[in-house]
C-alpha cells in the first residue's frame, strides 16, 4: 500500500491479467464450441493470434473523430471500471500487496453507472461511421441493455437493501463472517443476476447486437484492423470485470488467483452452455425473456430482503 | 536480428506468422462456388482449425474469395468490396470461370480473366473445387504469407491505373465512390 | 379424350376466327395477329377463367425477320394451359402492351424490351431492367454475336500450348471413328 510506484505496477498487473484471462476464456470457448460441434477447432490462443494480426494491419480506415475515439473510449472505460473492482478478497495477502487499486473509493452504484460507459462509446463510434447496420446494432444493444439491466439492478438492490451497504468490500466481508455465499443466502437475487449475465455476455440466444448474418456484426461493422483489435481487448477486459464482480458479490470473492480463475470460469460457462443449445432471439423476444422470470425473481429477492 | 530462412526481421516474421494463422474471409459468394464455403467452414472440413473464419464485413476481412463466375454487375460490387478491405488483403479465385471464363467464356455478361481487374494471390482450379481443394488453396496462401510474398494490396495500388482502365472497359458508367485505403 | 381441350378451341375459334390446335392432353395453342392478342387474353381471363399468366416469352426467327411472342396462360378451374402465339416484325418490333390486364406482365415486357428490343407502347418502368450500362444491340437477338462481343470487351485467356482436342483424344483412346456430324467441330 505504500508508494505510488507499487500502485501503478499493481494497476498494470491487474489490467494485463484481466486482458489475458478474458482473451483466453474466449479462446477456450471457441475450442469447446468446436468440440461440441464435432470439430477440431482452433487453438485456445487463437484470439491472441487474431489480435496480433489485427494490430499488424497496414491500413486502418478513418471514420472521423468519434469513430477514432470509440475504441479508446471502450478500453478506457474498461480499465477505469477494472480499477474499482476488488479482484481478490480484501483479507488476502495478495490483495493488499498487488491489487488494491482504487477499490476503496468506489461502490456498487458507481460501478453500475460506469459499466455502461463501454456501450456508450461503442454507440457513439458506430453513429459516426454512418453504416445503417451499425445504427440498427446500437438500437438493439441499448434495447437489450434495458432488458437485462432490470433483473441485474434488482439483484444488486436486494443485496444493498438487505445488508445496508453499497460497498463491495463490506458485502464480501459479510459473506466471510457468516460463512455462507450470497448465492445460497440470497438465491433468488443470484438467479436473477445469473439470467442477466446471459444478456451481458451476448452469447447465442442474445447475440442480437452483432448478429453476423443479419447485421454484418452490427456496431463494429465499419471498424477493422487496429480499431477492431482495441475493441476486442476492451471487450475481453469487460468480460473479466463482469465475472469478477459476480464472484465478489455472490461467491464470496477469491483469496488467490487460481481460486479466482476457477470461480470465474465456472460462471463464464453458464452463458456459453446456454448459447450452445439456443438459436438467436429477436429483440422483442430477448426483452420479453428478461422482463419475465428473471425480473420476477429479482422482485422476489427484493421482497425477501426487505422483509 | 535476421531470420535466415527468408530474410525477414523478427517482427516481420511474427506479424506474418499471425497473419497466416488468422485469416478472416469475406463471406461474399459470387457464383456457384459459394456453396462450397459452408462445407469448408463447418464440421466436416473445419477450416477454423487453420485459423480461418468468416468475417461479416469487408472492413474486418483479410481474404476475398471469388467463388466462380463474375457477372459484370457483380464485378462492380466486388471491386467496391475489395477496395474497402484493409491492407494486407488477399484474393483467392475459385474455379475455372475466374481463370479463363470457364463455360461462360463467350458470354456477353461475365468477365473472363479475373486477374485483369483485381490482383489474385491463389487460383484454385476445378469446376467446382471440392472443400479439400479449397483448404489446399488456403494452405498455399498461408505459405505465401509466411514467405512474405503476398502483396496483393500493394500490387493493386501500384498498378491502379492499369486496373482502373481494365475496369472501365467493362463498367461503362462509373458511379463509384473513391475509397481512401 | 381431350373434350375440354376441343371445347376451348371451339369457343376461341368461333369468337375470334383464330387458327389453333390441341397439342396434347391439357395443352392448347392458338395463333393470331398481334392486334388481336390483348382482346383474346382479356376474354380468356375474364370469361373463361384463365386468370394465371405463366409467362411471356419470345423466339427470334431471324431468317423470317420475325419475332414470335408466346403468352402462356393457365386456368386453375379447367387445369388447362393455353398458348397464345403471335408473330411480329423484327424491325420495328412493336407489340401492344397488356400490363393493364395482368400487372405482372410489366416485368416480362420490360425484360423483352431490354433483351430483344421489342417496344411496348405505354409501358411503365425504367428502360434499364437487368443489364447495367448496356449500349449495344439487345443481347438476346440472334444477330448479336456474343463471342465477338466477349472477345472485344473481355480479355480472352490464351489456351495452353499443349492443350489437346478433347474429342480427338477421346476417340483416339477408345479407337472409335469421329462421327460425320461431329467433324465440323473438330479443331483442324
Amino acid at each position: 500500500m505504500e508508494g505510488i510506484g507499487l500502485k501503478i505496477l499493481g494497476a498494470l498487473l491487474t489490467t494485463i491479467m484481466a486482458f489475458a484471462v478474458g482473451m483466453t476464456y474466449g479462446g477456450i470457448t471457441r475450442k469447446l464450441t468446436a468440440r461440441v460441434q464435432n470439430r477440431v477447432g482452433p487453438t485456445i490462443w487463437q484470439n491472441f493470434i487474431d489480435l496480433v494480426k489485427l494490430q499488424s494491419k497496414k491500413t486502418n480506415i478513418y471514420h472521423g473523430v468519434m469513430g477514432h475515439f470509440a475504441p479508446m473510449w471502450i478500453i478506457t472505460a474498461a480499465m477505469t471500471v477494472l480499477m474499482f473492482i476488488p479482484v481478490l478478497h480484501p483479507n488476502s495477502t495478495w490483495y493488499s500487496t498487488w491489487f488494491p487499486n482504487l477499490t476503496f473509493h468506489g461502490d456498487l452504484i458507481f460501478l453500475l453507472y460506469m459499466m455502461v460507459f463501454g456501450s456508450l462509446g461503442m454507440a457513439l463510434g458506430a453513429g459516426q461511421t454512418g453504416n445503417p447496420n451499425s445504427a440498427i446494432g446500437v438500437t438493439r444493444g441499448l434495447s437489450q441493455m434495458v432488458g437485462f439491466e432490470i433483473p441485474f439492478v434488482l439483484a444488486l438492490v436486494a443485496l444493498m437493501v438487505q445488508y445496508k451497504t453499497t460497498s463491495i468490500q463490506d458485502i464480501m466481508a459479510i459473506q466471510d463472517q457468516s460463512g455462507v455465499w450470497m448465492m445460497f443466502s440470497n438465491p433468488f437475487s443470484f438467479l436473477a443476476a445469473l439470467f442477466a449475465s446471459l444478456g451481458m455476455f451476448r452469447y447465442s440466444p442474445f447475440d442480437i447486437v452483432g448478429a453476423p448474418a443479419e447485421l454484418a456484426s452490427g456496431p463494429v461493422s465499419e471498424f477493422g484492423g487496429k480499431y477492431l483489435g482495441v475493441m476486442m481487448t476492451g471487450g475481453s477486459i469487460f468480460a473479466f470485470i463482469k465475472l469478477t464482480l459476480y464472484v465478489d458479490l455472490f461467491m464470496g470473492g477469491a483469496y488467490s488467483i487460481p481460486e479466482l480463475l476457477i470461480k470465474t470460469f465456472a460462471l463464464y460457462m453458464v452463458p456459453v452452455f446456454y448459447g450452445w443449445v439456443s438459436p438467436r432471439y429477436r429483440t422483442e423476444q430477448a426483452i420479453r425473456y428478461f422482463w419475465g422470470w428473471p425480473t420476477a425473481l429479482g422482485i422476489l429477492g427484493v421482497i425477501i430482503a426487505v422483509w | 536480428m535476421e531470420n535466415k530462412r527468408n530474410s525477414q526481421t523478427i517482427a516481420e516474421y511474427i506479424k506474418n506468422w499471425s497473419r497466416k494463422h488468422s485469416l478472416f474471409i469475406m463471406a461474399y459468394g459470387t457464383g456457384c462456388g459459394a456453396i462450397e464455403i459452408p462445407a469448408t467452414l463447418t464440421s466436416r472440413y473445419d477450416a477454423e482449425r487453420l485459423g480461418i473464419r468468416g468475417a461479416a464485413t469487408p472492413r474486418q476481412a483479410d481474404v476475398l474469395l471469388i467463388t466462380g463466375y463474375l457477372a459484370t454487375k457483380t464485378l462492380k460490387r466486388v471491386i467496391r468490396v475489395y477496395e474497402q478491405m484493409q491492407d494486407p488483403k488477399y484474393v483467392i479465385a475459385f474455379g475455372s470461370c475466374t481463370i479463363n471464363g470457364g463455360m461462360y467464356y463467350d458470354s456477353y455478361n461475365t468477365i473472363n480473366v479475373l486477374e485483369k481487374y483485381i490482383p489474385v494471390d491463389v487460383y484454385i482450379n476445378g469446376c467446382m473445387p471440392r472443400p479439400e481443394a479449397v483448404i489446399a488453396g488456403f494452405q498455399q496462401l498461408q505459405d505465401k504469407i509466411a514467405r512474405g510474398e503476398a502483396d496483393n494490396g500493394t500490387r493493386y495500388k501500384e498498378n491502379l491505373e492499369w486496373y482502373r482502365a481494365n475496369q472501365h472497359r467493362v463498367i461503362k458508367n462509373w458511379r463509384m465512390p473513391d475509397y481512401n485505403w | 379424350m381431350l373434350e375440354k381441350e376441343q371445347k376451348l378451341l371451339e369457343i376461341l375459334k368461333s369468337a375470334f376466327q383464330v387458327e389453333g390446335k390441341v397439342i396434347r392432353n391439357r395443352r392448347v395453342e392458338i395463333w393470331d395477329h398481334k392486334e388481336m392478342v390483348p382482346a383474346i387474353l382479356l376474354m380468356v381471363k375474364t370469361q373463361l377463367g384463365y386468370k394465371h399468366l405463366n409467362h411471356i416469352t419470345c423466339i427470334d426467327w431471324l431468317e423470317e425477320g420475325k419475332f414470335q411472342l408466346v403468352y402462356t396462360v393457365f386456368s386453375h378451374t379447367d387445369k388447362l394451359t393455353l398458348f397464345v402465339k403471335t408473330k411480329i416484325d423484327r424491325d420495328p418490333a412493336i407489340m401492344p402492351n397488356i400490363d393493364d390486364i395482368w400487372d405482372q406482365a410489366n416485368t416480362y415486357e420490360r425484360e423483352l424490351r431490354e433483351m430483344y428490343g421489342i417496344e411496348f407502347p405505354g409501358l411503365v418502368g425504367d428502360q434499364e431492367f437487368i443489364l447495367e450500362d448496356w449500349d449495344e444491340m439487345p443481347p438476346m437477338r440472334r444477330d448479336f454475336k456474343t463471342d465477338v462481343y466477349a472477345e472485344k470487351t473481355f480479355f480472352a485467356q490464351p489456351g495452353r500450348e499443349d492443350a489437346q482436342d478433347v474429342r480427338e483424344t477421346i476417340t483416339k483412346r477408345s479407337g472409335e471413328e469421329i462421327p460425320e456430324f461431329a467433324k465440323k467441330y473438330s479443331r483442324d
